[in-house]
């Protein structure tokens, strides 16, 4: 008779231990992105609720949310605000069309067209403050090489650029765009190497004009990638602030200020620690809020 | 001329000429560097003149030049040893046992405005007494090359067969001794590639600089400000050292040509 008590028992194994390894190994990674990224942004919060400045003898005072209150009657903040977006909007205006144009471009077979393509990263790794100066020489109203081809071109009275009210934000989006249209063209790039070609050739077949194969196959094939591009475009557009620091240091009068630049202001140089930790929230998220509408926007709900 | 070549023949001369328009400005920006002052301020622009290296010799003879060229070195260094160390052993955790949560992390990373930290950390290295060292230049720099080099590695380390992995530990090679004889020395082109991009980040990084250094660390992209304050802008001498400080970048960035893209989506906290 068996026992079936004494039936065996499964193989003695260890109780199966969580493996800690993966903790273990990203732990010092862990602990400087707390450090460095987590502890600040938590700090920053805390920050925000305080009327805070650093020089003086005035102990940080907690006011609360009358810092992010402020913010709707800070002309200058709303005044910035409205202009990153406008920043924004030229900036995708102009990267994402030229970005596919030179994409189509690319994508074609040519004599020395790698060596082109390898070019196009040029513009954006090169270092932003330092080009900055080099388009504020190019772009003088007196003597720059922009007024003298303008000139070429029968165009002899030039705008003064970064001068003119109206055109100072065209401007620096324009250079904007110089450093990063060609990013968009290299991701526009990859995305035309990856489209199936049997659409193209059917379409081909059926005797599709190029301009129909453009605008009924590639541009629809192609928007996941634009909004790819789209999506990094706006989260450093809404960011902007190097080449308007070093071009015009958000001039004449505040008219190139971005969100960006007020908060660098506002908190160091005019000393309202509190004030520009709001801002950098609200800054935050407005960025966190825009690409979550893009990536919205990619995934149409069906 | 068949239409077949006639096409391609204007297609190179569309795609030359938008690549000549996009490198033009390092063109005159070179060109300008070997000005002398009068030929910088003729009008016309003169294309053709006699060169000279009185630009760089100015720039170079500039003590505190050769001062900030040493701090942007040291920093740079610093923030990408720092990053690839700590981000390595972590872009292996995450690559081999596929935690999730860091593609979050690493979006917000992305997203976060500079700002958003260099407050923070402004007021607490002025605590420390930091403010303006080299500890706080590379610390806050791990903000953009660490999240840069974990997303870049987990890439790299993907791409390694398992199964040399699994070999070596039942041979008794412990976890750590596969990650540094197999996955380091396996992808070491990929470090190499990472770690360029990472140096690339933290040399052109302008804002933190701004913020955390002061006259005896500033860095080249703070530093190079200096030739167009006060009344006139020097600018020979500014073409010269915007060039000199932009080459290295250029020269560096044409050898990982192929993975800038990547690098960009994850690692530039512009701003």
């Amino acid at each position: 008779m068996v026992d079936v008590a004494a039936a065996p028992r499964a193989p003695v194994t260890p109780r199966r231990r969580r493996d800690w390894t993966p903790e273990l190994l990203s732990l010092p990674a862990l602990v400087a992105i707390l450090a460095v990224m987590g502890f600040p942004l938590l700090y920053l919060g805390w920050m925000s609720l305080h009327r805070w400045s650093l020089v003086g003898f005035d102990p940080p005072r907690f006011v609360g949310l009358a810092n992010f209150a402020h913010l709707v009657q800070d002309e200058r903040f709303v005044e910035a605000l409205g202009r990153t977006f406008w920043f924004t909007a030229l900036g995708l205006a102009s990267n994402l069309p030229l970005g596919l144009g030179i994409a189509l471009l690319m994508h074609e077979r040519f004599p020395g067209r790698s060596l082109c393509r390898a070019l196009l990263i040029l513009p954006m790794v090169a270092t932003p403050a330092a080009m900055g100066l080099v388009w504020v020489i190019m772009l003088d109203p007196t003597l720059g090489i922009v007024r003298y081809l303008l000139g070429a071109v029968g165009i002899d009275h030039p705008p003064l650029w970064l001068s003119d009210p109206d055109l100072v934000v065209p401007t620096l989006v324009a250079v904007d765009a110089w450093m990063w249209t060609p990013m968009v063209a290299l991701i526009c790039i990859a995305g035309l190497a990856a489209l199936p070609p049997e659409p193209f050739e059917a379409a081909l077949v059926d005797g599709a004009s190029a301009l129909q194969r453009f605008r009924y196959l590639t541009l629809p094939m192609m928007l996941p990638t634009l909004m790819v591009a789209a999506m990094l475009r706006v989260m450093d557009l809404l960011k902007l602030i190097d080449i308007v620091y070093v071009m015009t240091g958000g001039g004449p009068g505040h008219l190139s200020e971005t969100i960006n630049l007020y908060n660098y202001l506002a908190a160091l140089s005019y000393d309202k620690i509190g004030y520009g930790s709001a801002i950098a929230l609200v800054l935050f998220a407005i960025v966190i809020a825009c690409t979550l509408v893009l990536i919205r926007l990619r995934r149409p709900a069906s | 001329m068949s239409p077949q070549r006639r096409r391609r023949l204007g297609f190179a001369v569309a795609g030359w000429t938008v690549t000549f328009l996009l490198i033009a400005p390092f063109l005159w920006m070179v060109l300008g560097s070997f000005k002398t002052t009068v030929d910088f301020l003729a009008f016309p622009p003169v294309f053709v003149f006699t060169p000279t290296l009185d630009n760089y010799r100015q720039v170079l003879a500039d003590n505190s030049f050769l001062h900030y060229t040493l701090n942007s070195t040291i920093v740079a260094t610093g923030a990408t040893a720092l990053g690839l160390l700590l981000g390595i052993p972590a872009a292996y955790a995450l690559a081999r046992w596929r935690r999730t949560g860091i593609g979050v992390v690493l979006l917000l990373a992305r997203m976060a405005p500079g700002i958003a930290f260099l407050i923070p950390l402004f007021v607490m290295f002025l605590e420390l007494q930091l403010v303006g060292s080299y500890v706080s230049l590379i610390a806050s720099h791990l903000i953009f090359t660490l999240p840069l080099t974990v997303w870049m590695m987990i890439g790299f380390i993907e791409a390694v067969p398992i199964e040399i992995e699994k070999a070596a530990l039942i041979d008794g090679c412990s976890l750590v001794g596969v990650l540094l004889r197999i996955i380091v020395p396996l992808t070491a082109q990929g470090i190499a590639a990472t770690g360029i991009l990472a140096f690339i980040a933290s040399w052109n990084n302008f804002l933190f600089a701004l913020v955390l250094a002061n006259e005896k660390t500033k860095t080249l992209p703070v530093a190079v400000l200096g030739y167009i304050g006060y009344n006139s802008i020097q600018w020979g001498t500014l073409m010269a050292a915007a060039t000199f400080i932009t080459l290295p970048v250029l020269v560096l960035a044409l050898c990982v040509q192929r993975y800038i893209v990547r690098g960009l989506v994850a690692g530039a906290v512009t701003g």
